[in-house]
């Protein structure tokens, strides 16, 4: 039973693999890739529910008991994250047929797809640092992949861009988990954690958490790290945005989480004080982001960074309340963010152009559409019942309890211009004249909506359902504020 | 002598750097090639220097420098190897199509 | 109770199917039946007689977060309000709206808007409430936007959309505080910890949150400008949202929290003040208005500034009066509302330039009007409900106590607001309906409107008759107990025409003789109503904002997202080099030990050395061979010092992949562009340096520090001791990498595999381009 924490890694990866040898079989490669995503879904769906009734799973890869060996652990944490990827992964894996990728398809799409589902779920479930570091690169080195295909002159031009800083971030992780072998001889997170804490996170070490945090602040886009993000994420097709704006920045975030939580928690007055400014500097220019810009793919792009910004905004708090209010936000980010790039994808499919100022009364043409992004609007500024709005009330709470007004307000402001920013799409380019926009000719949809109807109904059960989904996310909360639970769970001494 | 070998990998991520921040693609690759080599020094020298044999088991032998780091190091030259290749055909392909190595020209964008 | 509140939403589902067959049977026609029923329901609890009731539904209960709702004799005022206009307003739009136009989609968001607004007055659950407050807001976007292809229909919508839900999430903020503070979010068991409440250092922010909320969505100044831009939805929505309920849902937010902040002296400044201001403001502006709807929209703006001051006095009249005027203004207002959208409809015009002399062509309308106006002008008559609302609201402003300057100055502005109050009455009766015709400007000709269309009108100005000639039958069943709910120690007050010969009256009386004379000599003032308050205008100020929000937004994000590789390169940096040191000079993090070092040899020294200027020249190299060997060189000298650092199998791997490195590099470079010299200017030389040189440094003290801070030893002794025992291998790194750290090995093989496939689909996308 216990083999099951390998499973999420694992199945994808051989998913991959086989889908390289059926490449030019197109029908076959898509008929397979719904299949494995829907045996991933139902797999991390069991593992969701075995961890949350019999508690952690750990699995001492090749027998090798921790710290010696390399430990995967699959806490609440890891499992809810686990089921959001599967959940998000089904979703792409059912809307990428019809999403005219044309070619594409026959450039190994579905084996990278699968390649970086298999290094994000390895990164939530390892439990040694150098370890996260190789997952780290398996999804990135898969992203790199994603988001040239097509080769496109922009592509090419923002993927050596976006190849460049993850390059960089990377060699400064290995770099920061070598001074952290130097002080504590270790790389397993649970024995750092242990030792960090013996020695009360002293001397050189709040340093080198300050340079993981950035290490993983580039990867999750917060101020002032984000500037690859708007870019890179708007010119690979509709799918593989959001795969990325669902799954990527997230695996930074989730790692930010974890070694926050777990490692280097004994100096909260310099280092979490510190995220919640920049959680906040990130809401502010993430939004201010989205306004800027016409172009409805780049303003949910920038959406993303204020996102990040509450999840980190929570990190920085650091009570009960604001950890699962981030938790909540972190998993029904994920899942709205891949239901708005998905719909972007449509809506710029459908009209011809992602420039809002060319659009105008598409409701007229494609109420459906229209609809779906309203509600989507709603949903992103954590307006209830939907669930950005159940993170939100935790985060607001959390910060109130500990004092923190000014981010409150700030974060209270920026969900206004979220929905403004959203609100925006709807307003220029779905109201007006029916036949405002010439030459206009009405595209199937087909296949296209399930998938974003399907995410867009997981936040609504998210929110009105929050009764089932607060609980296990306030007891993500309470086991991250005791580091010893996970550390027992791994060293089992 | 660690100390020397860490102003070493000081000096590697330097010039790594300042080629980074260069507008030729070239002088970046290279940037790239001389951060991945300050990094495994430091791993390198964080597990300690020549405390030892090396990590291959003898009879009547009880030091060995750490071997640790070493497969550590060797995961990550592996993987930087397989990043520089990507890195490589990348670049040239970009150059190919957009007709310039200059990154400066390569800023695309409107911001509509 | 619940039912009530949600029949409406759920009604709501079978709207587009009705609506299928609206060209034998208006949708209307069908939807009428919802609010009348809820009405019917809701008039049963009407008595002397009345207790408040409770309903609880769970639906969050882990976050206190249920559908608690109660009923209480202010709640039960408005769910009368809300269905019985709500009934009256269906019915008037069966005949105002045409069949031709998108009636599925204009009765789901009024149904809508109805469940939203049932919700929001009888939720106890803060959460709850502030769920329905935000679906007001969302209707009521929806509803101005209906007909969405005119440009002002749009900028109405996202105009109210913006500040109604800046005031909800505002209110938001302070519904979590009053949790945190008080442990639960009942407004009803808030209401009892009112001394904890007021003891709280946070209260003005607090109540800075809370009033927020209120005066956006009650349309107070200075945040009244969305209202009359909002006069872009059809006008059964204006009548409906924007005059008799959804903008009196702030009137509702204070009075249901009166009880907990009255005892706060702040409170009383805020409320009254705004409340106040905004009677004269938006009764001042009204008469400015050439548009009918405008007038109206003023009007609304300034009557309940009128109600909500009555809030902030909070005196056991002033609260009286309060809950009396919400009634009447319903009443008349709604009635004008209705009349105007009569006009717009037979004539075709709402510009009250182009009217006039209506009064023969429509004389039932005028008559309607003439009731409806007289009643908001508080012109003294037995029969108009709003003489004696104006008339306590007056008596309500004598003798206040608290601020003294405000005080004082209240029934001055009461009087100054109340004077325009009855000219635009005037205004608006006269100019329609009496003077020359210009029947030839109007786009239609007018005549006297279906008798359907003039039901609910009717209805309401019997509303108003009624409730002037028998006010003291609606007070005790019904006023009475609304008032209870905002400030428990009203008693009962017979409510009477005649009250002597007292300062009140002299104020109604003031109030007409002057209107009458200003009325009269109207045209003198036009100069000053068109300059004053010309460019002040709270207009300006938003769509200031929203243009430079965009601008300035632009601007900024133009700056730094320029596309530049080393723009992000050098930001990203900067920060990590800055930020890091930073922190690392707080907390002392460097530390040097000296002892437990290697050894210093030469040819250690000399290698370092090489690699150094390696790594310098690369800087130097303009020659794209040259750069490769000197970066070669750099990478052998690497491999050298693994072999002397007694790491064979690393300094075999970098070996091989530096060589096939090179060769690639060859390869590559072959086809890449040479070598320029680089040329940038000082200032990138010297940023660049900074970072470059910082960042090394950095890296070196850390590393430094790092290093004189072992405190633990190394989890390698075990690979040690068990690497033979366990793993069967002589080569301990070996073992590690095939069987302790398997895990790492498989993956980092992944890595190459993507790698090469990655390297595989570029080649693949260069053929098909070529082959193209």
């Amino acid at each position: 039973m216990i083999n099951l924490a390998v499973l999420p890694i694992v199945l994808p990866l051989l998913s991959a693999i086989i889908l390289v040898f059926f490449n030019s079989k197109v029908r076959i490669s898509r008929l397979l890739t719904k299949i494995f995503s829907l045996i991933g879904f139902g797999v991390s769906g069991y593992i969701a529910w075995y961890v949350i009734e019999n508690g952690t799973i750990t699995l001492e890869t090749g027998g090798w008991v921790a710290p010696f060996g390399i430990i995967l652990v699959v806490d609440t944490l890891a499992a809810a994250l686990l089921l959001t990827t599967n959940i998000v992964s089904v979703a792409c894996a059912f809307y990428a047929p019809y999403s005219g990728l044309g070619e594409k398809e026959n450039y190994y799409f579905y084996p990278f797809f699968f390649f970086l589902i298999s290094g994000v779920s390895g990164a939530f479930i390892t439990g040694d640092l150098f370890n996260l570091f190789v997952f780290f690169e398996v999804l990135l080195m898969a992203s790199y992949a994603l988001i040239v295909l097509g080769g496109d002159k922009v592509q090419f031009r923002e993927s050596i861009k976006y190849l460049l800083i993850n390059l960089f971030s990377s060699m400064l992780f290995v770099t920061a988990i070598a001074f952290l072998y130097g002080v504590v001889g270790t790389v397993n997170m649970a024995q750092i954690a242990e030792r960090v804490a013996e020695v009360d996170q002293q001397g050189i070490l709040t340093t080198i958490a300050f340079l993981l945090f950035f290490v993983f602040a580039t990867k999750a886009a917060l101020f002032p790290l984000y500037y690859w993000l708007p870019n890179s994420y708007i010119v690979p097709s509709p799918v593989i945005s959001a795969l990325f704006g669902a799954l990527l920045t997230k695996v930074g975030v989730y790692s930010i989480v974890r070694v926050f939580t777990l490692i280097f928690v004994h100096r909260i007055e310099l280092t979490h004080e510190f995220f919640i400014w920049i959680a906040g500097l990130s809401m502010i220019f993430g939004v201010i982001g989205a306004l800027s810009t016409n172009n409805i793919k780049l303003i949910i792009a920038y959406n993303i960074i204020p996102a990040i910004g509450y999840m980190i905004m929570g990190i920085g708090i650091f009570n009960q309340a604001a950890l699962s209010g981030s938790i909540y936000y972190l998993v029904q980010d994920m899942i709205v963010k891949a239901a708005l790039f998905l719909l972007v994808g449509v809506i710029a499919y459908v009209a011809g152009t992602s420039d809002l100022r060319k659009m105008n009364g598409l409701i007229h043409h494609y109420p459906v559409l229209g609809w779906l992004l309203f509600i989507s609007a709603f949903v992103l500024a954590g307006i209830p019942p939907f669930s950005g709005f159940i993170g939100k009330l935790l985060l607001l709470e959390g910060a109130f309890r500990n004092e923190e007004v000014i981010i409150a307000i700030i974060a209270l402001i920026t969900s206004l211009l979220i929905l403004y920013s959203i609100i925006k799409i709807f307003i220029r380019g779905f109201w007006g004249d029916k036949d405002a926009m010439k030459g206009l000719t009405i595209k199937s949809t087909k296949g296209l909506i399930a998938p974003i109807v399907f995410l867009l109904a997981i936040t609504v059960i998210l929110g009105v359902g929050a009764e089932y989904f607060y609980p296990i996310s306030d007891s993500i909360a309470i086991y991250l504020l005791d580091p010893d639970v996970y550390i027992d769970s791994v060293l089992k001494e | 002598m660690e100390i020397l070998i860490l102003i070493l990998s000081g000096v590697l991520f330097a010039t790594a750097i300042y080629n980074l921040l260069q507008k030729q693609l070239l002088r970046i690759i290279i940037g790239t090639i001389l951060l991945s080599h300050g990094a495994h020094l430091i791993i390198l020298t964080m597990g300690k220097l020549k405390t030892g044999q090396p990590p291959v088991l003898m009879d009547g032998v009880t030091e060995y420098t750490d071997p640790l780091p070493q497969a550590l190091i060797l995961t990550s030259i592996v993987i930087s190897f397989g990043i520089t290749g990507l890195l490589l055909v990348l670049a040239y392909r970009t150059t190919q199509e957009n007709n310039t190595d200059n990154m400066e020209q390569l800023r695309g964008g409107s911001h509509d | 109770m619940i039912y009530a509140v949600f029949a409406p939403l759920l009604f709501a589902i079978f709207v587009p199917w009705i609506s299928k067959f609206k060209d034998r049977i208006h949708t209307g026609t069908f939807v009428f039946i919802i609010p009348f029923i809820i009405f019917l329901y809701f008039v049963q609890f009407i008595g002397s007689d009345f207790n408040p009731i409770r309903q609880t539904v769970n639906w969050i209960p882990s976050l206190d977060m249920n559908l608690d709702f109660y009923l209480d004799g202010l709640s039960l005022l408005f769910v009368l309000l809300i269905s019985g206009i709500g009934a009256l307003v269906v019915l008037y739009s069966i005949f105002y709206l045409h069949k031709s136009e998108k009636l599925g989609h204009f009765y789901v968001f009024l149904l809508m808007f109805m469940t939203a607004m049932l919700g929001v007055v009888l939720s106890d659950n803060v959460f709850v409430l502030y769920a329905f407050w935000e679906l007001t807001s969302i209707s009521s976007f929806l509803l101005i936007g209906y007909w969405n292809f005119k440009e002002r229909s749009r900028y109405g919508a996202l105009k109210s959309m913006l500040i109604t839900v800046f005031g909800g999430l505002s209110m938001l903020g302070g519904f979590i505080f009053l949790t945190i503070i008080t442990g639960t979010t009942s407004v009803q068991a808030m209401i009892d910890q009112v001394d904890i409440i007021l003891a709280s250092e946070f209260l003005p922010l607090i109540l800075i949150f809370i009033l927020l909320g209120a005066f956006t969505k009650s349309a107070q100044f200075p945040f009244h400008i969305w209202l009359p831009d909002a006069m872009e939805a059809p006008t059964p929505v204006s009548a409906y949202l924007h005059s008799a309920t959804m903008v009196k849902a702030g009137i509702f937010l204070i009075a249901r929290f009166s009880p907990i902040f009255a005892g706060y002296e702040g409170f009383f400044i805020a409320v009254s003040l705004v409340g106040i201001i905004t009677l004269c403001w938006g009764s001042y502006m009204a008469v400015r208005q050439t548009d009918l709807k405008g007038i109206l929209a003023f009007s609304t703006i300034s009557q309940l500034g009128m109600i909500m001051a009555m809030l902030g006095f909070g005196t056991q009249a002033a609260v009286f009066a309060a809950v009396f005027h919400i009634l009447n203004h319903a009443t008349f207002k709604g009635s004008l509302f209705m009349i105007a959208g009569i006009i717009d409809h037979e004539t075709g015009t709402r510009d009250i330039r182009k009217l006039g002399g209506l009064l023969t062509l429509m004389p039932i309308s005028f008559t309607l009007a003439l009731f409806g106006t007289f009643s908001m002008a508080g012109v003294p008559f037995p029969f108009l409900n709003g003489f004696y609302s104006k008339e306590l609201f007056f008596d309500a402003t004598l003798g206040l106590e608290g601020v003294a300057w405000l005080a004082e100055a209240i029934p001055y502005l009461a009087v100054f607001g109340s004077i325009f109050t009855f000219v635009y009455s005037m205004y608006f009766l006269f100019g329609v309906f009496t003077g020359p015709k210009h029947l030839e400007q109007l786009p239609k000709k007018p005549h006297e409107a279906p008798f359907g269309m003039l039901i609910s009108p009717i209805i309401l100005v019997l509303g108003v008759i009624l409730i002037g000639l028998f006010a003291d039958k609606v007070n005790q069943p019904f006023l009475l107990h609304a008032a209870q709910a905002v400030n428990s120690g009203v008693e009962y007050h017979e409510v009477k025409f005649w009250h002597g010969f007292n300062l009140p009256l002299i104020m109604s009386l003031i109030v007409v003789a002057v209107g009458i004379i200003l009325y009269l000599t109207r045209t003198k003032w036009n100069g000053i109503y068109n300059t004053l308050p010309g460019k002040l205008s709270f207009n300006r100020v938003y769509d200031w904002i929203v243009e430079k929000l965009d601008q300035y937004s632009t601007s900024i994000t133009k700056t730094y997202m320029t596309g530049s590789l080393r723009t992000y390169m050098s930001l990203i940096l900067g920060t990590t080099l800055i930020v890091t040191a930073i922190y690392m000079y707080i907390t002392d993090g460097f530390a040097i030990d000296y002892s437990n070092l290697a050894e210093i040899t030469t040819l250690e020294v000399a290698v370092v050395i090489t690699i150094m200027i390696g790594a310098v020249a690369t800087l130097y190299m303009n020659n794209n061979i040259a750069a490769i060997l000197v970066t070669g060189i750099v990478g052998y000298g690497v491999s050298m010092l693994f072999v002397i650092y007694r790491a064979p199998d690393i300094a075999l791997t970098q070996l091989v992949v530096e060589t096939v490195s090179i060769a690639i590099f060859l390869l590559c470079f072959y086809h890449l562009p040479k070598l320029r010299k680089r040329e940038e200017p000082v200032s990138t030389k010297l940023s660049n340096s900074f970072i470059a040189i910082g960042f090394g440094l950095l890296i070196t003290l850390v590393g430094i520090s790092a290093h004189s801070s072992n405190w633990y030893s190394s989890i390698s002794e075990y690979f040690l001791e068990n690497s033979y025992k366990l793993g069967g291998g002589d080569n301990v790194v070996n073992v590690i990498l095939v069987d302790f750290r398997g895990l790492d090995t498989l993956f980092e093989i992944t890595v190459l595999g993507i790698a090469a496939l990655a390297v595989l689909a570029l080649i693949k996308m260069q053929k098909k381009k070529g082959a193209k």
